[in-house]
């Protein structure tokens, strides 16, 4: 049942650019190193800092401000095609169950977020390559900046999609969406219980998996929330 | 009677409103069964509620015998519905609409050609939804709802935004899904004449209650039309009449019966006369089903 309405959901948001969003995304994170080797690649020489160690780093400073800002908009965009013609009355009178509607819409969009973080890695190594960076290539390293941030921002998935279906007017949603983007801007300064800092893999004992646990156990915790409430709710 | 749907006492309260109250539907089997009732009093609540999109505050409602609540998948694989405006996604094509619900039901392909046959939209079948005129989305809408081949069809307000050559279409396609199928539906609107040409039974909610709910031919004897006397001492009338054998209602100052023929009135007038009684007016009202059915949702006589 639920893979049926996984594929449900991919059919549905044929046309709408979400590919695209998914592609320009990675894209994006990587372009800004690209401007910033582009600029500073003698300074970071100078610095002796050309090396796939920082630079995974400096990747890695990017990822979580677009990493959230996918989710907000994914998740809007996720409400908004049932809510556009309010379709919710029709896809919750077939014989579904409300939790594997809104199961299969968190997996949709997670797995939109797999696909964006797979071509984040690809594109940061392509970059790296291109870069002539000193020293063997990190592969493990690579991946692990590049999906550790995805699993420390489950909360932030869990919280966007449950307040995008929620409130009819997607105004709510985007606005705690932008302000959780701004909070992932100054992630060094907020204190560590924050979900918004998760992303950034920073705390006070310097132990990124810490976040991805946090991430996964709270993560957990807000989707089954937000399923929970969702079931319960009358669709209007 | 074997009934398809059987709603118990169903209350369905929005903080101190109560939308519907204490509702106790009945779905014979095989019929059209029409629900009527003017706007806001309670009839898209209702459907909803058949349909598990809303919980009801109190009461229990039966589809097929089993229970709602409990076997609310088993009961909705045999159910279509279109409930209000028709839901679409306008960004795909007719039929990848139907598709996406199709893979859901997990049944053939062939189907949705089938039911786009029955809406006449296999022309367009190809084109964006985005583009379809209302009438075309409102088809869409009933062949979405027939895509499972359902036991039960419930069709809230189906004939919405169609002109009237569409109207009639519907209308013939309801009823031949009746005969040929078998199918048991439900079909709402606020028009009793809409109702009139399809229904066999009908049901009649105001203010969130049921007024009224029997076979049409039955609200229809309640509208035949009345022979009404204006007399001097109503009560000893009709004392008098039902004495003498003759059915007859006393209300306020006035004695009405059913129509009889000439002969009948005028045996009535001549014992009234005979036995002394003065006679004010006899006068004749005239009552078509659509007056039955404001009287019967006007806000002081409930029936």
């Amino acid at each position: 049942m639920i893979g049926k309405l996984i594929r449900t959901d991919f059919m549905k948001i044929r046309r709408k650019g979400i590919w695209f969003l998914a592609i320009l995304g990675p894209f994006g994170v990587v372009a800004l190193q690209m401007v910033n080797y582009g600029l500073r690649k003698d300074w970071f020489i100078q610095q002796d800092t050309f090396s796939w160690f920082y630079y995974v780093r400096n990747v890695s400073a990017f990822t979580p401000f677009a990493l959230i800002l996918g989710i907000v908009i994914l998740a809007s965009f996720m409400a908004s095609i049932e809510n556009e013609t309010n379709a919710w009355k029709q896809l919750i009178a077939l014989p579904v169950s409300k939790w594997s509607v809104y199961l299969s819409k968190y997996t949709t969009i997670g797995l939109l977020l797999v696909f964006a973080t797979c071509l984040l890695t690809v594109f940061s190594l392509g970059f790296g390559v291109l870069l002539g960076l000193g020293g063997e290539i990190p592969y493990l390293d690579l991946i692990r900046y590049c999906f550790y941030p995805l699993f420390a921002a489950l909360p932030i998935l869990g919280l966007q999609l449950w307040i995008a279906l929620v409130f009819q007017n997607q105004g709510f949603p985007i606005t705690i969406g932008v302000f959780g983007v701004i909070m992932s801007y100054m992630a060094y300064f907020l204190p560590d219980w924050l979900i918004w800092k998760w992303p950034s893999l920073d705390n006070q004992w310097d132990e990124p998996l810490l976040n991805v646990c946090m991430g996964l156990v709270v993560g957990l915790g807000i989707y089954l929330f937000g399923m929970l409430d969702f079931i319960r709710r009358d669709v209007k | 009677m074997e009934y398809i749907v059987e709603t118990k006492k169903i209350t369905k309260r929005f903080g101190k409103e109560y939308a519907v109250e204490a509702l106790d539907l009945k779905i014979p089997k095989g019929e059209i069964y029409g629900f009527l009732g003017p706007n806001g009093a309670g009839k898209t609540t209702t459907i909803r509620m058949l349909l598990g999109l809303m919980r009801p505050t109190l009461g229990t409602i039966q589809i097929f015998g089993k229970d709602l609540k409990r076997e609310r998948i088993e009961v909705l694989k045999k159910v279509g519905s279109l409930v209000e405006n028709p839901s679409y996604y306008p960004h795909l094509t007719a039929y990848e609409n139907l598709e996406a619900l199709r893979k859901i039901y997990g049944i053939s392909k062939k189907r949705i050609d089938e039911v786009l046959e029955i809406v006449s939209l296999l022309d367009v079948a190809n084109k964006k939804v985005k583009g379809f005129s209302l009438g075309m989305k409102q088809r869409l809408g009933i062949a979405a709802s027939l895509l499972n081949s359902p036991e039960l069809l419930i069709l809230d307000e189906p004939t919405n935004g169609l002109d009237p050559s569409g109207i009639i279409e519907i209308r013939n396609l309801i009823k031949s899904l009746s005969v040929e199928e078998g199918m048991t539906i439900l079909i709402s609107s606020h028009l009793l004449s809409e109702i009139d040409q399809i229904a066999n039974n009908v049901g009649i909610i105001s203010k969130g209650k049921l007024i009224f709910q029997d076979s049409i031919d039955v609200m229809r004897k309640q509208s035949q039309n009345k022979i009404s006397f204006k007399v001097d001492d109503c009560e000893k009338v009709w004392r008098f009449l039902i004495s003498s054998g003759i059915k007859a209602d006393f209300s306020e100052d006035t004695i009405s019966m059913l129509e009889q023929n000439d002969e009948n009135v005028a045996t009535v007038v001549r014992l009234l006369v005979e036995n002394g009684f003065s006679i004010y007016r006899v006068e004749e009202e005239k009552r078509s089903l659509e007056d039955t059915f404001l009287q019967m949702t006007a806000e002081e006589r409930v029936i």
